[in-house]
């Protein structure tokens, strides 16, 4: 059987190529839908990257208090009124809270910075109480990080992000310079390594940290965001969330009547929420892909029965010099699968280019072995469905009337 | 053992509410190596026989017998193999593939063959192109060649596979007569050296070659002698 397998990919391949405007235009049909298909899933596994990557920001075990919710339909003005949270909370939770380990305070809002004549505009001023570095990412290269004694005290001092120390300090080191934010002095005791940006959009290596005390002590007023994490063991968070719950509500005194006038937010509502909009795009783009692979599909069938009522005297002679069924099957089958899987071979490159190019400008989203196999898989597959019927005909076609056939 | 015994051999079709009686009762022994024109008008049932003895069809009912295998009751894929490797078809008409070179057209029998790898087919076929003179014109596609050099090339790709019977119909039909006396001379050569040709034609001075003719009329054998040529 194996001599008749190259026998019909040589008798395909010629016959495709006497017909070449016919092949490509019936190929275009499968070229599209495997692109689509192909970038689709490079895309969705790319985001799937990006999102896992940013997640790393917001610790499993961290249960979030603040006045926002980060998701939800709540009435913009009912969150709107809520009272700030008041950060000197911190210590009361630390000490009701049984799941609590850790529980740090932190606010930030944007201002200018500058050294000499150098100068960093917009830039994230992020107060936070010494322990936060147990609650986050956040690691220093050069330097080190406040005490909490520097915390305690309102020292001056500051930990630059990476991408403001390359701003403020093309050439050198920063450690023990003296930097302003507005009018007032910091020292730098540290830089933070390289974080990169939250869902490809935010950087988290534009910003500085100062104690949170030297924080409240400069910045007043009730702008900028205020947040107390609190770090849970990642198996009982939600455990944790009731309990925090309740302690947040005593500490602010509500009635068993009143709703939660605060917010208690994890990485979770970011997982449920992005699996809801990856299901929704996933699932858009599996209706397109089959639809279009579909049409492909009819495109190709369409021609195969046209190319087995063409050659219907060549089917003739075949089956009259000892062609069987099952060799004419196989001969129109494989030619319709090495339509499809060049197309699918055509559309596999250019959506690799594609991805290349994404990769390149807008986020990491490579080809990945298994989506490029499954492309081809499904293009030949299509392929054989499309192939079937018209090759069935041509199989069961009588040699005599075959033979006589003009 | 004869070649082809056929018995009693009928072919009805229904034609709407009539009964078309194509081959009513036809009995015919061949021997191995025998020379024969099958003659009639058309609608004599000549057609029929031919399609029948090609195993290109199966009978009604009635007994045939090739090379001593009941060919009478085989499904599709089996009267396959037989014409694969028992019959040489040439027809009216070449039905050469147009696309493809008179080496690719003569190996063809050989690939459904199944068994014959890629280098001796191609001897073979080179070997049976030289047979017909075409020895030069193996890359030679059929609309590179003359009607009778076409007619060769069928020739040499009914007699590749060592057939038991070269079944040819009409093979002159197509060709102007001093061609077609070229073709009838390859047939006489063919038989001198061993081959067995059945000549399907209502020509008689083609099927005068032939050693022995049988006439069909009204799907019935009316006359089965020997010629001239075949008589002592």
């Amino acid at each position: 059987m194996k001599s008749f397998f190259w026998e019909n990919l040589r008798i395909a391949l010629s016959e495709l190529w006497s017909h070449k405007t016919r092949s490509i235009l019936t190929g275009t049909g499968i070229v599209i839908g495997i692109i689509a298909v192909s970038l689709m899933s490079t895309l969705i596994n790319g985001v799937d990257g990006l999102f896992e990557e940013s997640m790393k920001f917001l610790g499993r075990g961290n249960l979030y208090i603040e006045k926002w919710p980060w998701f939800g339909d709540e009435d913009w003005w009912t969150l709107r009124n809520r009272p700030r949270i008041e950060l000197d909370m911190a210590d009361e939770i630390k000490e009701r809270s049984e799941y609590a380990m850790v529980v740090a305070a932190e606010r930030g809002r944007s201002a200018n910075l500058s050294y000499k004549d150098l100068s960093a505009e917009n830039i994230y001023i992020h107060g936070v109480t010494s322990n936060y570095p147990e609650v986050s990412t956040v690691d220093v290269e050069f330097g080190r990080f406040f005490t909490e004694s520097e915390d305690r005290t309102g020292a001056q001092v500051v930990l630059l992000g990476s991408e403001v120390a390359k701003t403020l300090f093309p050439q050198g080191n920063p450690v023990d310079k003296m930097i302003f934010a507005g009018s007032k002095r910091f020292r730098v005791i540290g830089v933070l390594a390289e974080m990169g940006k939250f869902m490809g959009a935010f950087s988290n290596d534009t910003q500085v940290i100062i104690p949170l005390a030297t924080f409240n002590k400069i910045f007043h007023g009730p702008w900028g965001r205020r947040s107390i994490t609190v770090k849970v063991p990642e198996h009982l968070v939600e455990e944790a969330k009731e309990e925090l719950r309740g302690v947040v509500r005593v500490l602010r005194g509500l009635k068993p009547e009143e709703k939660d006038n605060f917010a208690i937010n994890q990485q979770n509502a970011f997982r449920q929420t992005y699996q809801g909009i990856k299901l929704a795009i996933g699932g858009t783009g599996m209706i397109i892909t089959a639809l279009s692979l579909l049409v492909g599909g009819i495109g190709i069938a369409n021609i195969m029965f046209v190319s087995v009522k063409e050659r219907t005297r060549e089917i003739g002679v075949r089956k009259a010099l000892g062609a069987t069924r099952s060799q004419i099957q196989g001969q129109f089958l494989i030619e319709a699968m090495v339509i499809t899987a060049s197309g699918g071979l055509v559309g596999l490159i250019i959506s690799t280019v594609i991805s290349m190019a994404i990769s390149k400008f807008l986020f990491p989203a490579t080809m990945s072995f298994g989506v490029a196999f499954m492309a081809i898989a499904l293009s030949a597959a299509v392929g054989l469905f499309a192939g079937l019927a018209p090759a069935r005909k041509g199989a069961k076609l009588d040699p005599i009337e075959a033979l006589r056939y003009e | 053992m004869s070649l082809i015994k056929v018995k009693d051999l009928y072919k009805i079709y229904q034609m709407g509410n009539t009964e078309v009686r194509a081959l009513d009762g036809v009995s015919v022994t061949i021997e191995k190596n025998e020379y024969v024109s099958i003659m009639g008008p058309s609608g004599s049932g000549k057609s029929t026989l031919m399609n029948l003895l090609g195993c290109l069809d199966t009978p009604t009912s009635g007994e045939f017998f090739m090379d001593g295998i009941n060919v009478a009751t085989m499904g599709d894929d089996e009267l396959a193999h037989i014409r694969n490797k028992k019959i040489g078809f040439v027809f009216q008409t070449f039905n050469l593939l147009p696309k493809s070179t008179s080496l690719r057209n003569v190996e063809l029998p050989l690939i459904y063959n199944g068994e014959i790898k890629a280098h001796e087919r191609r001897d073979m076929a080179i070997k049976a192109l030289t047979r017909v003179n075409l020895g030069d014109r193996v890359s030679h596609k059929p609309n590179e060649l003359s009607g009778g050099q076409r007619q060769r090339v069928a020739v040499a790709r009914a007699l590749v596979n060592n057939p038991a019977i070269i079944l040819a119909d009409e093979p002159t039909g197509n060709l102007d007569s001093k061609t077609g006396e070229e073709i009838m001379v390859l047939f006489d050569e063919l038989h001198k050296q061993g081959n067995t040709i059945i000549l399907v034609t209502h020509e008689e001075h083609i099927a005068a070659h032939a050693s022995r003719v049988v006439r069909l009329l009204d799907g019935k054998i009316a006359v089965d002698e020997a010629t001239n040529r075949g008589k002592p």
